[in-house]
Parts: structure tokens; C-alpha cells; sequence
């Protein structure tokens, strides 16, 4: 049995050479190639210095070459760190500071900006797989230095304990912090969730998400462990809903995993009912609540598929899911996240740290193969974030989630919402506190509050609020002008507005109550911009 | 037609950082480039019916019709034109 994810495609491509391990915009690399190409990339790596236990970021779109690159840079021993490409250098600079990143592997196409990524004063010592000159002392080579670097067997040593990636979220002090997951935890879940779905090497998985986001880790591992294909999504079909119908019935996707939201989109825009999604039998989605009458209007548009809500953060991987009926009730209540999968213990406790009565609300704990190392470079945050517990007549380590669930009389759990100010915004985790932080850091801001609201389709958005320390200094678009240098783009408030004076509670701290009141009846607001 | 596109994609739909003193070139990709978002493609669709005066079925928002202004330009021409 595989201990480590790179001995999946291995695997794979001893028994089946020529099947496709990844496809995207038509091009395809079988696992007899992807084996090779990623032991090549390591070989190479290794030749630039990488060893053991070192991070190397991945600097590329999701596709074929950043595919090669998951697997060459763990060969190599190291832990691939996928870097958000749209997000401001500013940003991606501070993830290659924290995380100690002094190698890269990126592609052509982003040349550009990789020369601006250079700009910001990183420790990069050398790219892999660009063309082309670099900045003084970084050095370069190309993906055709990659191919023609000789076949050498790098063995690391390394264990099922050792770092595999790192991917980094949200942080709540405006430093985003790095999710450790090893080869281990992350073995444990494509086992977990490929027997649950009962995933075959006829298979063909779709990678939605980008790979900075956890989803990515189930379309690769799972598939490279079952020997099937990983079919990547290319950006503009995950903004066009109806092209992105006609890649699923052009791929015959059997699998397709994503964020609520886009399958609305897809329900909604993608003219479903003129394409052939036939061999499409499971649709897994998490990351934020499903509005029931658009998961029913796509189940009933589908009816061959069988639907999932997983559940899990970053820190944890998935460690509940819920297979819906297949007739959905016209309750309005939220679907439910189910059971553990096997092997997964969870608590659910309440303030005082124990856990509460059947069918009260608090939060989950859990313990389980499938979770993080920790965060990296920060044992502040793993001090709270994990727990000794007892546990029977032993105690195990415990995963706070700082999620709020309650476990309903049929067993099930549902998710309440976050215990902290975290949101979640079409699948991404925003900290409120840091898009705060972000709008504080203009000199003219004098208070800032973010907050989330409903909006249509059952997401949500995000606005802002602010004051100023003189009035008129600066306006919304130099604000948010200043937030998208800074923040990524999904953290950007939707809507930004300028206030005379902030809306304070009893006790003087932001009234942000009021503030979604204001956001929810507009004409409320005394705007002065 | 173009003119007006672009100014309403610069104006209602890019973030301030993303736009530049050109504008937005006849050929650049809207799509793949992350310029629009999928909630920024339906704004566009939903700017040109009211513009045009003229319903765009799901299916013909595809990024073969509206991965430029130029293919926008071509798709709307193709639907205007006498069968």
C-alpha cells in the first residue's frame, strides 16, 4: 500500500502505463508521463538543492505542468506550496517569506508575473520551468532542461510523516498562516472519500478549485489513488456556466466537485437540459451552505447523479459528508453535514469546554487521520487549535474546528456557522478581522468594520464600512483600490462605503448589527461619498 | 456598441486596479485572464439584453461568444442579422 502520494502515480503507472492521469484543454499526460516528468522535475530539483522537508512553491495555473509539479517537488522530498495567482505579488511575496520558499516551479505563459513576483524582495534562490532571463542571483531553467535532465531515482527517505503541502488561509491578525498537511493525513482522506464514492479508475474527476484551495487535495489524490483521471476545469469554463456544461458532457466527467455557487450558476445559466451529463453519478460540494431550491432544481436535472454536502476545513481535511435522498424534502432547513466518515471521532462542546447536551449547539472537535501537522511557523495557533482529550481510558489529540454544529434526533450534524469571525464567500475563507486590518493600514481610515450578509442564490457577500481621520480625503475606489493590492480578490468587499460617523453599541464597540441593517435598507445609510 | 461595453466592463464591473488608461483592448481575453468573474459575466449578459433589447439564451453565453469584445461584437452582429 502507497505510504506516500507520489507512490499513487507510481503505482498507477505500473499497472496501467497509458491510461490518462490528467487532462486539461484537450491536452493529456498519461501516468507512464506523469511519472516520468515528475521524477525528472525532482531529479532536477534536487540538482537546484531541494531536500527533504524544504517548500518549494508552485508558480503556475492549475493544468498539466503544475500537476508535474505536486508530485516532482514531493519526490523530491519537499512539500509543494501552491501560490493564489491572483492574488497581488504583495501578497504572494509574504507566503514565500513565511514559508521559508527559496525554489520555485512555474510556466512560460507566467513570466511576467513571475519577474514582478521577484520584484518584492523574496529569498528565491531558483525557478524551475521558466524561459528566459531572471533577476541577478536567481537562477532559471527551463521546462526543456527539466525534460532532458537525466533519470535519477531521488530517495529523500522520507516517511508518511513528513510534510506533503502547505496551503495557506486566511489569518486573523493579516498575515495569512500555512495549513501543514502530511502525506499521511492526506492519504487518509483520498481513501476515506474514494470508498465512500466508490471511485474506480474509469473515473474522470473534475478540478474546479484552484490548488491553493483545500478542494484540489480530493481531485488529485483521490484519483491518482484509484488510477483515474483528473479533468482540470481551465478558469474562464469555471466563469461561463454553459461552457462549463459543455465540458462535462465533452469529458464525460463522472465526478464533479465544487462550491455551492457554481453549481447554482450552473442550475441557473448553464442550459443543462440540452447536454448529456448522463455519466456524471456523483456531484460533491462543500465550503458553504447549498440553498435547498437550486440543490432540488439540480438534482432533478440530474436525475442519474447522487449528491454529497462534504464537510471539513483546510486544518482537517473532509471529515463529515451527507449522501442526500433522492427526494429532497421543501423544508427550508440547511442540509445537513452529516456523519464522520469511519475513523473519525468528533466532540461537540460547549463554552465551558465540555461537551453538550443531545441537540445543543456547540463547537466541533475532532479527531482524526486526516488531520494537519499544524501551522507553520506558528505554535501560538496550534496551541488553541489542538486539544488533548480523554478518550475512553485514553486521551488523543483533539482538532478544534471553530465551527458550531448541533447534532439533530436523526444523528446528524448540521453546521451553524463560525464560532470566530471567519465567513465563507463562494467557497473562500475570508477573516473579517484581516480585511479590517487591510483598510486600516490607509493612512486616511480612522475605523473600519467588515461584515457578511445574505445575499440572492443563498451566498453571501461581503460589504465594508468606514470612516475617515478628515472628510473627503479619499473615496471608495482609492480604498478598494488599496484593498486589491493587498488582499486577495475574493476578499475585496463587494460594497465599500464611507460614513460620517460609525454606528457604536451600548458598550462603544462597532455596532455591526446595525451596519447589516444599514447594508440590508440602503436608504438608511449617511453616506458622505 | 463596443465602446459602450467596454466602458460599462471598466466602469461597473473591473476592480480600480484593473483598469488602465487604454481601456480594454478589442482582443483581450475577459475570461481566462480573471478580468470578469462569473457573477461579472452575468452583469454583462444582462447590460447587453437591456442595451440591445434582445434576449440572450443560456446557451449562447459560452466563451467562444464572449471571451472578447470582438467575439461579443460578432455573436450580437450573427443574432442581428437577417436569417
Amino acid at each position: 500500500m502507497p505510504s506516500l502520494l507520489p507512490q499513487t502515480v507510481d503505482r498507477a503507472a505500473a499497472r496501467t502505463p497509458l491510461h490518462e492521469a490528467v487532462r486539461c484543454d484537450g491536452r493529456a499526460l498519461t501516468y507512464s508521463e506523469l511519472a516520468e516528468r515528475s521524477g525528472r522535475l525532482a531529479a532536477t530539483l534536487a540538482a537546484q538543492g531541494v531536500r527533504r522537508g524544504d517548500r518549494v512553491g508552485i508558480h503556475a495555473g492549475k493544468g498539466l505542468a503544475a500537476t508535474v509539479a505536486m508530485y516532482g517537488i514531493m519526490k523530491a522530498g519537499a512539500a509543494y506550496v501552491p501560490l493564489d495567482p491572483s492574488s497581488p505579488p504583495a501578497r504572494q511575496a509574504l507566503v514565500l517569506r513565511d514559508c521559508g520558499i527559496r525554489h520555485l516551479v512555474s510556466e512560460p505563459a507566467r513570466h511576467r508575473a513571475l519577474t514582478e513576483l521577484l520584484q518584492e524582495g523574496v529569498p528565491v534562490e531558483s525557478v524551475v520551468g521558466t524561459d528566459g532571463e531572471l533577476s541577478d542571483g536567481v537562477r532559471a531553467c527551463s521546462w526543456n532542461d527539466v525534460a532532458s535532465h537525466p533519470v535519477a531515482v531521488v530517495d529523500p527517505g522520507l516517511t508518511e510523516a513528513d510534510l506533503a503541502y502547505v496551503l495557506y488561509t486566511s489569518g486573523s491578525t493579516g498575515t495569512p498562516k500555512g495549513v501543514m498537511h502530511s502525506h499521511r493525513s492526506a492519504l487518509a482522506f483520498a481513501r476515506a472519500a474514494a470508498e465512500t464514492y466508490g471511485f474506480t479508475r474509469d473515473d474522470r474527476l473534475s478540478n474546479h478549485a484552484p490548488l491553493h484551495f483545500d478542494l484540489s487535495t480530493l481531485d488529485y489524490f483521490c484519483a491518482a489513488l484509484v488510477g483515474a483521471t483528473t479533468v482540470v476545469i481551465p478558469d474562464a469554463h469555471t466563469r461561463v456556466p454553459a461552457s462549463l456544461a459543455a465540458l462535462i458532457e465533452a469529458e464525460r466527467l463522472t465526478v464533479l466537485y465544487t462550491v455551492p455557487l457554481a453549481l447554482t450558476h450552473l442550475v441557473l445559466h448553464g442550459a443543462i437540459d440540452k447536454r448529456d451529463l448522463g455519466p456524471l453519478r456523483w456531484v460533491l460540494f462543500g465550503g458553504e451552505p447549498f440553498p435547498r431550491k437550486y440543490l432540488r432544481a439540480l438534482m432533478s436535472a440530474l436525475p442519474g447523479a447522487r449528491f454529497s454536502n462534504v464537510y471539513g476545513p483546510t486544518e482537517v481535511n473532509g471529515v463529515t459528508y451527507y449522501v442526500l435522498p433522492h427526494d429532497l424534502s421543501e423544508s427550508d432547513e440547511p442540509i445537513p453535514i452529516g456523519l464522520p466518515y469511519p475513523g473519525v471521532d468528533i466532540v461537540i462542546v460547549g463554552e465551558d469546554g465540555e461537551p453538550v447536551a443531545d441537540g445543543e449547539p456547540g463547537e466541533l472537535l475532532v479527531r482524526t487521520p486526516t488531520m494537519m501537522l499544524g501551522y507553520w511557523g506558528r505554535h501560538d495557533l496550534d496551541a488553541r487549535a489542538f486539544e488533548t482529550r480523554r478518550l475512553g481510558h485514553d486521551s488523543d489529540v483533539f482538532v478544534r474546528t471553530g465551527d458550531l454544529v448541533r447534532r439533530r434526533a436523526d444523528g446528524l450534524l448540521v453546521f451553524l456557522g463560525r464560532k470566530d469571525r471567519q465567513v465563507k464567500i463562494r467557497g473562500y475563507r475570508i477573516e473579517l478581522d484581516e480585511v479590517e486590518t487591510a483598510l486600516l493600514a490607509h493612512e486616511a481610515v480612522e475605523t473600519a468594520a467588515a461584515f457578511a450578509l445574505p445575499c440572492a442564490e443563498g451566498s453571501w457577500r461581503m460589504e465594508a464600512a468606514v470612516t475617515l481621520r478628515a472628510p473627503g480625503v479619499v473615496g471608495p475606489d482609492e480604498l478598494r483600490a488599496h484593498l486589491t493590492r493587498r488582499l486577495p480578490r475574493y476578499a475585496v468587499p463587494d460594497r465599500l462605503v464611507v460614513l460620517h460617523q460609525m454606528p457604536r453599541t451600548a458598550t462603544g464597540k462597532i455596532d455591526r448589527q446595525q451596519l447589516i441593517q444599514q447594508a440590508e435598507h440602503p436608504a438608511g445609510i449617511q453616506a458622505d461619498a | 456598441m463596443r465602446e459602450r461595453l467596454a466602458r460599462y466592463i471598466a466602469e461597473a464591473l473591473l476592480d480600480p486596479s484593473a483598469r488602465t488608461e487604454n481601456g480594454i483592448a478589442a482582443d483581450e481575453d475577459l475570461l481566462g485572464s480573471g478580468l470578469l468573474d462569473s457573477l461579472g459575466v452575468m452583469s454583462l449578459v444582462f447590460f447587453i439584453e437591456q442595451e440591445v433589447g434582445m434576449d440572450i439564451p443560456a446557451e449562447d453565453v459560452t466563451i467562444e461568444n464572449f471571451q472578447t469584445l470582438d467575439a461579443i461584437e460578432a455573436y450580437l452582429a450573427r443574432r442581428q442579422a437577417p436569417e
